[in-house]
């Protein structure tokens, strides 16, 4: 091919400059963008994510949230002698090991217990992902073994690994929180074969580490298979180790995990009411953190003791709204008072009797 | 069933957003309150695409079934869309190629001899035979390349038809052999609203004297926008010059839309929302990006230039275009169009690797500016997402990069004339007729792989629109030198741009961000 030497005349030099550039690609390649480390690309990409890299969903977004049919995924492996075995020496040899290092736990009203035989349900409070860990722990070996947790499907069954590793560390089984068809009879399968349940009525952890209502489910099981329920009330947790947080707060925090006397679902009693009896051991025992155990009793004696979703029988006020929080505050939640949301989490992230600023403990 | 499109309100929870820019990509913590326009998501595909078209073959819009158009003795012209669609590349079978050979198995059983293909590339540059091969398949690239299998050629005088003019003093003058044809089966996808109908015969096998009644300043700076054919003087210069086509030719028109699907598997995050990512999206965007960094230009330009996507057939109508094209400008709004609520003070776009013109080539800074100003600032129906005035920012690193076999007349463009002056009137008034007539460019159009001397004053009056409407137009990552001689600006980061930008819109404008691709039309009310 060869040059029109008139249309460069026209266009003064620009045949000129083609001609120059032809088989030149790259001249200035542009500004590069800055580059970033791998260290700042990962942190980038990683905010606003939690630990399993999932983002929570921006509020304008919420209407568009896709419905994805949950996969099923068996657990029954996790129950076998080899996994509770397995588990029992990763509970109690890292799990606790771990847990009990980084946090100060208090167990109290674990002989209540000790008459106790065959299935159960231990209900709790709810407000912290050391909940699990601490109770476990807590428990005598002998129970430990043999008590299967119910655990969020769309949380932690959500993908294999997720659901992989969290039966076999806790004997896991999925529940289904938004009335699918998974929890039907998983939880009565276990019962009938001897298992014993952890589970946490509120649903979900506590936002504000104030209990919330109580859901039927639970109080539903025992009163049709006759079960004990044991409350279980923890008081410190939301504080060491909220949502959110991958790991507890330095200092050691304080931690108390309070068993309650077994309740039994008495003759023809409604699964709503054995709820409420539920939910007032629950209460009372958290109320002890800051009442002890003979003003939680009174408390609860004098019906002013708020419980999640019934509120107090009279209409007093309790301690927490008059600024006598407990610290644990989870027996404060009220159907008839309601307390702005910093309040809740201010009151339930009060430092434990004997802590100093800095979260080390004071010496006695 | 397939979400809708929708804006989404950046607040605290959002995490950074993924933004384009060029050969490459990144995550952007966009400013609380952000607009960000989604595209709907994907459709699902055409399980039967083949039984879909046979359908539409035989049961048309408008007209005879295409069996009855057919007879032996006639002469038969497949044009087909050139290699400037879809975008990026589509996998193989393309669907221009499952088209034509149910076309052409027609044909054979009409008895039909004298039959001929051509791209329709107007004043694209040339398609390669591999090219060609790739777009219509092996067993017609086979039976009819080359003799019966070539590109328009604009400039072929002897090979061009003057069919008359429109009411509006419009010449209509297009390919010889299509304009004496029985029959022209035009073979479109449509990508964008501004693609098929009335635009394919008359600008597809068009010469420059009958493209420069629509492709000139004033005709683009009234179509508002031009995927928004009512409201588009460029369009209705296509329909002027589509119905005096019409009333001297059979055009058996058959379009095809397209889904989202518009990246790999490998790279599936980039047509996903970002809160929307798991581990393996997050594993992948930071292994892509990385991997990407550390190649060298060249060889990222093959790897993104050999991205063919995996689209979905959304959508295959046939018939009398005037019939046809309404149904598939229905079925394009299904995939892309999302209601928006008002304009803002600064429009955020993310410009991609590709455009129509840099196809297995070089997107050189007049093809940033076309996609940028052009082809994305249009991306609206009723009215702009960004206000007049307002300030544009695009990503792109804008490099002094030119392809020169394919772009000779662009380097003359940016080197020569663009130091000149970035008005598109003087261009148009002073330079433009120089360019379109030079026998070199045209001898490059016609014999090399050149596009035509005039094409790079159609880029820029694609973005005339644009420009005229903005108070400011800022790179973020864009050469200094590129971005100035095209006089814009560049800018290091997001928040240098909105520095600069504050002069103009203030210190807390309202900013939209089209998310794109998978390609979004704003409709903004």
């Amino acid at each position: 091919m060869t040059g029109d030497p008139e249309g460069a005349a026209r266009r003064g030099t620009s045949l000129a400059i083609s001609t120059k550039r032809l088989g030149v690609l790259t001249g200035d390649s542009g500004r590069r963008p800055r580059r970033l480390a791998i260290r700042d690309e990962v942190r980038l990409l990683r905010h606003g994510r939690d630990w399993r890299g999932r983002s929570t969903v921006p509020r304008s977004a919420e209407p568009w949230v896709p419905e994805v049919a949950e996969p099923e995924f068996p657990t029954a492996w996790a129950r076998t002698p080899l996994a509770v075995a397995v588990r029992g020496g990763l509970l109690r040899g890292v799990m606790k090991a771990v847990v009990w290092s980084q946090t100060a736990p208090v167990v109290q009203g674990i002989s209540y217990l000790d008459g106790l035989r065959g299935p159960a349900v231990f209900v709790a409070n709810h407000s912290s992902h050391l909940d699990t860990p601490l109770i476990l722990g807590s428990l005598p070996p002998r129970v430990a073994n043999r008590v299967a947790v119910g655990a969020a499907a769309d949380y932690f069954f959500d993908a294999r690994w997720r659901a992989v590793t969290t039966a076999m560390l806790f004997n896991a089984f999925p529940v289904e929180r938004y009335r699918s068809r998974r929890l039907r009879s998983l939880a009565a399968e276990l019962v009938d074969d001897g298992w014993s349940l952890l589970l946490y009525p509120e649903g979900t952890r506590s936002e504000d580490g104030w209990m919330n209502p109580f859901r039927v489910g639970a109080a539903h099981l025992c009163v049709t298979k006759g079960l004990p329920v044991v409350p279980i009330a923890i008081s410190g947790s939301y504080a060491a180790m909220p949502r959110g947080s991958g790991w507890p707060q330095p200092g050691r925090p304080r931690i108390a995990i309070r068993y309650g006397r077994p309740l039994y679902p008495a003759e023809n009693e409604k699964a709503g009411d054995f709820r409420h009896r539920m939910a007032e051991a629950v209460a009372r025992l958290a109320a002890e953190e800051e009442l002890g155990w003979y003003g939680a009793l009174r408390a609860a004696a004098d019906r002013t003791l708020e419980v999640p979703g019934y509120g107090s029988a009279q209409a007093a006020t309790p301690s927490a709204i008059t600024g006598t929080a407990p610290a644990s505050a989870v027996a404060l939640s009220t159907r008839g008072v309601e307390m702005a949301r910093w309040r809740r989490i201010w009151a339930s992230t009060k430092p434990a009797p004997g802590v100093t600023r800095t979260g080390t403990r004071r010496r006695r | 069933m397939s979400r809708p499109g929708f804006v989404l309100e950046v607040d605290e929870r959002t995490p950074p957003l993924l933004i384009h820019e060029g050969e490459g990509f990144r995550l952007e913590p966009l400013p609380l309150g952000t607009k960000v326009i989604y595209p709907p998501d994907s459709l699902p595909g055409i399980r039967q695409v083949d039984a879909a078209i046979r359908r539409a073959l035989l049961a048309p819009e408008g007209t005879e079934p295409l069996p009855e158009l057919l007879s032996p003795g006639m002469r038969l012209t497949i044009v087909f869309d050139d290699i400037s669609l879809p975008l990026p590349q589509m996998r193989t079978p393309d669907i221009r190629q499952r088209i034509i050979e149910q076309v052409l198995e027609l044909a054979a059983a009409a008895g039909v001899d004298d039959v001929e293909l051509i791209a329709a590339n107007s004043l694209h540059r040339r398609m390669t035979p591999a090219e060609l091969r790739r777009t219509v398949g092996d067993r017609v690239f086979r039976a009819f390349y080359p003799d019966h299998l070539r590109n328009h050629d604009a400039e072929d005088r002897r090979n061009l038809v003057h069919l008359g003019k429109t009411p509006s003093g419009e010449d209509v003058e297009i390919n010889r052999r299509a304009a004496e044809s029985d029959l022209v089966v035009y073979v479109n996808i449509t990508l964008t609203a501004m693609s098929g109908g009335p635009k394919s015969v008359s600008v597809g096998l068009a010469s420059y004297r009958s493209l420069r009644h629509h492709h000139n300043v004033h005709t683009l700076r009234h179509s508002r926008s031009f995927n928004d054919p009512p409201h588009s003087a460029m369009h209705h210069s296509y329909d002027r010059m589509a119905s005096l086509i019409d009333s001297q030719l059979k055009v058996f028109q058959i379009e095809a839309t397209l889904n989202n699907d518009v990246f790999p598997s490998a790279t599936r995050f980039l047509n996903k929302r970002e809160w929307e990512w798991n581990v393996g999206d997050q594993a992948s965007y930071l292994a892509v990006r990385r991997g990407n960094r550390l190649l060298r230009p060249m060889a990222r330009h093959r790897v993104w230039q050999s991205q063919f996507a995996p689209y979905g057939i959304t959508g295959v109508n046939a018939g009398a275009p005037a019939a046809v094209h309404p149904r598939t400008l229905a079925s394009l709004h299904r995939q892309q169009l999302t209601e928006v609520d008002g304009q803002s003070d600064i429009a955020l776009f993310g410009l991609p690797f590709i455009c129509p013109y840099n196809v297995n080539s070089i997107m050189n800074p007049i093809l940033v500016m076309s996609l940028g100003l052009g082809y994305f600032f249009n991306l609206y129906r009723g009215r702009p997402i960004v206000r007049e005035g307002g300030v544009a920012i695009f990503y792109h690193p804008v490099p002094d990069e030119f392809h020169p076999v394919h772009h000779p007349s662009y380097i003359d463009f940016f080197e020569e004339i663009l130091t000149e002056t970035t008005d598109p009137l003087v261009l148009e008034a002073k330079y433009e007729e120089q360019f379109a007539t030079d026998p070199w460019y045209v001898q490059l159009y016609r014999k090399s792989y050149a596009y035509h001397g005039v094409h790079p004053f159609y880029m820029w009056y694609w973005g005339a629109h644009a420009l005229e409407h903005l108070g400011d137009v800022i790179f973020v990552g864009g050469s200094r030198k590129t971005t100035a001689r095209m006089g814009f600006r560049s800018a290091s980061t997001l928040s240098d741009a909105l520095e600069m930008a504050s002069p103009i819109v203030g210190s807390s404008p309202s900013i939209s961000y089209l998310h794109a691709p998978p390609l979004v039309l704003a409709d903004v009310r």
